[in-house]
């Protein structure tokens, strides 16, 4: 069977159900890993299966299987439909999908130099010249971990209320974990460039030249570093910063599956209740949406996989708690419709609540604008170890670049600020945002058993006033 | 298939080649809420191929296992191998054969013919007599997998597992967390993990605001298994070379206090992990890897140990050599004894989110989650919250004082490579909070 009609095939098998659903998913992929500039890894893959999902008198059952010819296929739709018709006299609370417009869509993302063009010698001729950017510049970088890893994506979706969706989308992430020595300390810094694209965004990353730049700053931070002042600062945070900030504790608190206590066993649930829509939760310039649209990004897709059109979120609004991200389910608890944020990160994988590329809107000021009345205060620009609780409250972050600000002016490098806040705190203190917002891309982790999902978070540079930086960190 | 696998490989010019074939049926029940949220079952298989040509490392994996498609991922590793750059310091793959003995403990056919739901609705009610709220996941299933190596290689082993994961609540900031995980069916509890998991959250109640400092700290199971399953893996010769790890240039030197022992077993009868073999075929064995507080050994495949001059120590991993069964050897004190000693300090029974500012300072921070009980002179007298534990890997590791004498296995979202431990106390624990 080719793919489209396997999943066609099993829908058909699954007509007793009330209601069924069936993804077909297959990936082509490539990596490679350049340790200390040595070739240690060189993987090319497959995989492809299918998805079903049912529910049956209120119980929702699914099976997961890679063999697919008819009798295995059909048997995999069977032991869904059996185990929640078996589970379905004790499920205590239904399992209800909110009533969706059926979506009929084919789509994919053009490629202007497709991945399946570019051969394996030219991406390891990539990671090897990006080892000797780094290398050229001096610095003492005893530990380099280099990851090139590009796939190509294709999903058939049906569900039986009659939405079809075909998607294709490629995929290319590069990520990085350096070490760099001097005067006895080491300092690490990992960072991921990813995008929904052809090979035309590794090129337009510049990566051997950033991270030969990385290189030299992470040396002048080991040599010239001076301790972080304690006290009330004012605080100005990179894309960078504010990307993590809105992914950590806006994203994933307005998760509604989390809201409605699906994952408390897992990646826990959330300090935001249904109750504070329309409550003020930062300051009025606070805007953050999270949108699967924005052109090559990571976590582009333009139908979700349960088959729902998707559409920019607004999740805060000057300032204001606006939406939460919504699948059919919870969607159902709300008594709404899904705003398209069901993804699973294979065929093996459920559909779940999930965030896509989520940002602080620009605002309208240029960076040096921000910078200008601060008499005394710190810009982080990057950071090294971060985390947050899981109700998404108290969150953490050390940075690696940052500068103490004096009367305006962007002084001597700092050692290792941390910024140890609640999140209410965080977004309230927010009193200028900048015009340009920048992306980082990043595989975030969540559902059981663990999907890591592709996404993008960002935002433009901030200004905080009046944070607090702790002795005892 | 794998046979096959290998005879192909060999034609196609591979020095060294691994053909690895598991096959998975696994069933899940997700619940939140007291109510079952899904069902959910795997049956799946997949090929993973590992060749060498002249000293350049190619790999991949199939789903579709069959002559033609083995044929196409044969020629397509042959054709990446050309581009590949060779990585001088490869070693090879064991020779074999071996012998493998048989491990008790890791098949239970009852297992596979369990009523799940019954299980789970156990468990939950068992929680709900002190809680009133639950949610969790129930694994069981089967795994085989067969393996055959261009080193005269071909085995085979099979196992089941039965793992249910529990977390209750009493209120918003009451819950508790507990576990029970097992090759067999007489050593899964699902109704104490239950229990455990509600008490602990009838003991979190009304918990108040933590405050920074240093504290003495009694670490459960739960809490203390991430962090120690992270060290045995920092002692991967993998991620010793790549910067991943603090263990770097410490053999022979102390990384942990004397009451630290931790191992890696992955040949213990009945271990959540154990397998007959690695990934190369090499019997698993039961390594020392920090002993009495002295970083014994790092932990290699065959061409890792090839380039230190020592033996596998039967833990690849192809590329990177990993633990199976990681144990902290317990002491002599019950846990009751250890509680019953702490004139003033913490309980803390969970924690999540562990990151890394340095693999190779081991800077870090993790954020305790459920209850934080508060010790005064043996008692527990109150529980706390919104604190985080900013600590060096190593410096915590020496600041260990006692560990108690019965472990448990601890296996589940937040902990990937199972740990068998016992209670764990520390002493000056420095705890963080938010400034604001």
């Amino acid at each position: 069977m080719v793919a489209g009609d396997i999943a066609e095939f099993a829908l058909k098998a699954a007509a007793r159900a009330d209601y069924a659903e069936a993804r077909f998913e297959s990936a082509s992929s490539n990596e490679f890993v350049l340790k200390n500039g040595v070739l240690e890894a060189s993987e090319t893959s497959e995989t492809q299966g299918l998805c079903v999902r049912v529910l049956v008198r209120g119980a929702q059952g699914s099976a997961f299987t890679n063999r697919l010819d008819k009798p295995s296929v059909k048997a995999a739709v069977n032991r869904a439909v059996r185990m929640a018709g078996q589970c379905a006299k004790i499920v205590k609370e239904p399992v209800k999908l909110s009533d969706e417009q059926a979506c009929k869509a084919n789509y994919s993302v053009a490629q202007r130099i497709p991945l399946a063009d570019v051969s394996s010698d030219v991406k390891i001729r990539e990671l090897i010249s990006i080892d000797k950017a780094m290398l050229a510049t001096g610095v003492n970088l005893p530990a380099r971990f280099l990851t090139l890893h590009d796939e190509t994506r294709e999903k058939y979706y049906v569900n039986s209320n009659g939405s079809s969706v075909h998607a294709k989308i490629p995929r290319v992430l590069f990520d990085y974990m350096l070490t760099a020595s001097a005067e006895g300390r080491s300092v690490q810094r990992m960072f991921s460039f990813g995008a929904s694209s052809g090979w035309e965004a590794f090129k337009k990353w510049d990566v051997a030249g950033k991270l030969a730049e990385e290189a030299v700053m992470l040396k002048k931070i080991l040599s010239t570093a001076q301790p972080m002042p304690h006290g009330e600062l004012d605080v100005v945070l990179s894309p960078e910063l504010v990307g993590i900030a809105s992914h950590e504790s806006v994203g994933h608190p307005y998760e509604a599956d989390r809201i409605l206590g699906r994952e408390a066993a897992q990646a826990g649930e959330s300090f935001v209740v249904r109750e504070m829509l329309g409550t003020k939760i930062g300051s009025d310039v606070v805007n953050v949406v999270d949108d699967p649209r924005l052109p090559g990004s990571y976590g582009y897709y333009l139908y979700d996989d349960e088959g729902v059109k998707a559409n920019r979120r607004f999740l805060i609004k000057n300032g204001i708690i606006t939406s939460f991200l919504q699948n059919r389910w919870s969607a159902s608890h709300f008594g709404i419709s899904s705003n398209g944020s069901a993804r699973a990160n294979n065929w093996d994988a459920e559909p779940i609540v999930r965030m896509a590329n989520t940002y602080t809107m620009a605002g309208d000021y240029a960076t040096e604008e921000l910078f200008r009345d601060i008499k005394k205060g710190v810009y982080i620009k990057s950071y090294m170890e971060w985390n947050i609780d899981d109700k998404r409250f108290n969150q953490r972050y050390t940075g690696l670049e940052a500068y103490l600000i004096e009367n305006g002016e962007v002084k001597h490098l700092v050692r290792n600020p941390v910024l140890e806040i609640t999140t209410p705190v965080f977004w309230s203190s927010v009193d200028a945002v900048g015009k340009n917002v920048e992306y980082v891309a990043g595989n975030c982790g969540k559902g059981e058993p663990m999907q890591g999902i592709p996404v993008w978070f960002g935002g433009p540079h901030i200004r905080m006033r009046k944070i607090k930086f702790g002795e005892h960190v | 298939m794998i046979t096959y696998a290998i005879k192909r490989a060999e034609k196609a010019g591979a020095n060294d080649a691994v053909a690895h074939f598991s096959k998975e049926n696994r069933s899940q029940i997700r619940f939140a809420n007291n109510t079952m949220t899904t069902l959910q079952n795997w049956e799946t298989e997949k090929l993973e191929l590992f060749l060498s040509f002249n000293k350049r490392i190619v790999s991949t994996s199939l789903d579709v296992v069959t002559k033609k498609s083995v044929d196409a991922a044969v020629a397509n590793l042959a054709k990446l191998a050309k581009s590949a750059k060779p990585k001088e310091d490869f070693g090879g793959i064991a020779a074999g054969p071996f012998k493998y003995g048989k491990i008790a403990g890791g098949y239970d056919k009852r297992i596979l013919n369990a009523d799940l739901a019954d299980k789970v609705d156990a468990s939950i009610n068992s929680a709900l007599k002190k809680s009133v709220k639950t949610a969790g996941v129930l694994y069981a299933g089967e795994e085989s997998v067969e393996l055959a190596t261009s080193g005269g290689i071909h085995a085979s082993d099979k196992g089941t597992s039965i793992e249910l994961s529990l977390r209750a609540f009493c209120a918003k900031d009451e819950s508790g967390h507990s576990v029970s995980c097992s090759r067999s069916m007489s050593d899964f509890h699902p109704e104490a993990a239950g229990q455990k998991a509600a008490l602990l959250a009838s003991l979190a109640k009304n918990p108040t605001e933590g405050s920074p400092g240093k504290y003495d700290v009694l670490f459960d199971p739960m809490a203390f298994a991430d962090l120690t399953g992270l060290a045995a893996s920092f002692a991967s010769a993998f991620y010793v070379e790549s910067g991943f790890s603090f263990l770097a240039d410490k053999l022979g030197k102390p990384v942990a206090s004397p009451a630290v022992s931790i191992s890696d077993a992955g040949n213990m009868p009945g271990g959540y992990g154990t397998e007959s073999f690695d990934d190369e075929g090499v019997p698993t064995q039961t390594t020392e890897i920090i002993k009495r507080g002295t970083l014994n050994t790092y932990l290699h495949n065959t061409s890792t140990a090839r380039k230190y001059l020592v033996k596998t120590t039967a833990n690849a991993g192809l590329l990177n050599p990993n633990p199976r069964n990681v144990v902290l050897q317990p002491g002599s004190r019950s846990k009751e004894d250890l509680i019953s000693g702490i004139k003033s300090g913490l309980y803390i029974t969970n924690v999540w989110y562990t990151r890394f500012q340095n693999y190779k300072t081991s800077d870090f921070s993790t954020i305790p989650r459920d209850a934080i009980l508060v010790i005064k002179d043996g008692e527990f007298i109150g529980s706390i919250k919104n604190i985080r534990i900013t600590e060096n890997l190593e410096s915590l590791l020496k600041k260990i004082i006692a560990v108690s004498n019965r472990p448990e296995w601890v296996h589940w979202w937040e902990v990937q490579t199972p740990v068998y431990l016992p209670y764990v106390f520390a002493e000056k624990v420095n705890i963080t909070k938010s400034t604001m």
